[in-house]
């Protein structure tokens, strides 16, 4: 397990100390240590019930830990210092009953201390704007998680997590927060979870993996490998160099012992004359993470 | 946060809150023009079912915001779980007040234009049980509601928890009329008994809502306020 602290010039901000934590005298997390110092986004993955969703509460100071401490910025997250650095986003959508999403969102600011002026500029941000006068109850679930998505920007944070804050959008919003959660993590550390493995290893830049209450590997993406390297290979004209290659819809397949491989494999290819139209990775590295 | 909260029940439970309040209208009303005397016995005792009927919006508005993860976020702001009770039992006296408030001053405005006098019989009905009583009930159907919808799974409709509470709700209410009952079985009784007996029915709800919103932080744990993970 790498743990990337190491490598990061900057202050502690999370510092999570052997914390077991859960619900009602249930043990869900168990021993969980890990350090955060570097600006980034960390994707914490991990099937469900794995303790994702815990391992949020209990960094957001919601939970309090049977065992173990959670730092924030060097200070105890029960101190409201630490929870000013915070911004939570809920797996729910959070939105309360009975308000616009204009109110909702100037209740939020409100609670979090933005000025309301700032509710105004995530509407623009958000495109959210031909909703203000609409109740939740009025909203699709994609609609009510991009106003509850918008609660994010209203106050900049030096810490966000955000628990699967891409479920419900369509893949063009989905996108665009994306865009807008890379941003923030240019100056902030976001702990983001996602069931999408192709959407977190786009954003992701550290995979933080949960399997049952306890972190079974924190590591750079990068350094994630599948046990199978498969390239697919696409190409313009169907050629006879491809004979000896396997068939998954219109790619070509050939299995290789790493990336590295790559490189000389297509110059084979071109070589041959084959015109290649797209070369990929066709399985995720993230997935083996689950196995 | 309060004002916002009463908004919020005010919109929410809207149903809840017209319906209490027109019905305690019209029945006021009625009352006081028709029955003329008897105004003073009979409008007590209804007062504070409609009251605690009308001021359900407190609770829906808890049930709602915990299933929808509204009291994670605010518990993740450092929010503490007594805050936001109290939150509910002030928004929920606020909205008995609209009740009582609209019910008891038209109908004794009527009561009192219709040039029927003032009583002992009526002061301590509606000054001393109804509206006391009212307040009463509110905060106890508001303080077991919100016990009772956080230690159950979230579930809606008449069996939950928001459905079947002004049933408890009046308890204190019906527990004190038995026991004036209960009282006069054996006889006429005094003022003092009576107020004695409505005195002591409102203290022991009063002190049961205090204890069970000091013991808050050990009876109920914060992970009862999450939304179903």
């Amino acid at each position: 397990m790498t743990d990337p602290s190491v490598s990061a010039g900057h202050g502690v901000e999370i510092d999570c100390r052997s914390v077991t934590a859960g619900y009602l005298g249930s043990r869900v997390l168990r021993q969980v240590s890990f350090r955060i110092t570097e600006p980034s986004i960390y994707v914490v993955l991990g099937p469900n019930g794995a303790g994702k969703t815990t391992l949020f509460r209990t960094l957001a100071g919601i939970l309090q830990p049977y065992e173990g401490e959670v730092y924030i910025g060097g200070e105890p997250i029960d101190r409201q210092s630490s929870r000013d650095r915070l911004h939570y986003l809920t797996h729910v959508d959070g939105l309360p009953d009975g308000l616009t999403v204009r109110e909702a969102l100037e209740f939020f600011a409100r609670v979090e201390g933005a000025q309301l002026g700032d509710v105004d500029r995530v509407l623009d941000q958000l495109e959210i704007r031909d909703l203000s006068a609409k109740f939740p109850s009025q909203l699709s679930a994609g609609q009510r998680k991009r106003v509850s998505i918008a609660r994010v920007f209203l106050r900049e944070r030096s810490i966000y997590l955000l628990d699967e804050p891409t479920a419900n959008l369509d893949p063009k919003v989905a996108r665009e927060i994306r865009e807008l959660i890379l941003k923030l993590s240019r100056e902030a550390i976001v702990l983001y979870s996602s069931h999408n493995l192709f959407e977190a290893r786009e954003i992701g830049r550290y995979v933080l993996v949960i399997k049952s209450g306890q972190i079974s590997r924190f590591d750079r993406i990068e350094n994630v490998r599948s046990s199978r390297y498969v390239l697919g290979i696409r190409v313009l004209q169907p050629s006879p160099a491809l004979a000896a290659y396997d068939h998954e819809g219109e790619y070509y397949l050939r299995e290789l012992s790493g990336p590295e491989e790559v490189p000389a494999v297509l110059r084979e290819l071109m070589a041959q004359g084959v015109q290649i139209r797209e070369a990929r990775e066709m399985e995720n590295p993230l997935e083996d993470l689950f196995a | 946060m309060l004002g916002i909260t009463v908004r919020r029940a005010s919109v929410t439970g809207r149903f809840y809150l017209v319906y209490g309040t027109a019905i305690s209208l019209l029945l006021g009303v009625l009352l006081a023009h028709f029955s003329g005397p008897s105004f003073a016995t009979s409008f007590p005792l209804f007062l504070p079912i409609l009251g605690v009927v009308g001021a359900m919006g407190g609770l829906l508005v808890f049930a709602s915001d915990r299933t929808k993860g509204v009291l994670e976020y605010l518990l993740a702001y450092g929010y503490s779980p007594r805050r936001l009770f109290a939150n509910v039992l002030l928004t929920t006296l606020v909205l008995v007040s609209i009740v009582v408030g609209i019910g008891v001053s038209v109908s004794l405005g009527v009561y009192f234009a219709e040039g029927h006098p003032v009583t002992s019989t009526l002061a301590i009905g509606v000054g001393v049980y109804a509206v006391p009583m009212a307040f009463t009930c509110a905060a106890f159907a508001s303080t077991v509601g919100v016990y009772w919808t956080a230690l159950s799974s979230p579930r809606l409709g008449v069996n939950s928890p928001v459905g079947l509470i002004p049933f408890v709700g009046i308890l204190p209410a019906l527990v004190t009329l038995f026991a004036i009952v209960a009282a006069g079985l054996s006889g006429p009784i005094s003022t003092t008994t009576l107020l004695l007996i409505l005195g002591s029915g409102m203290g022991l709800a009063a002190i049961f809502v205090i204890i069970l919103l000091v013991s808050m932080g050990r009876l109920l744990r914060r992970e009862r306020l999450l939304s179903p993970a």
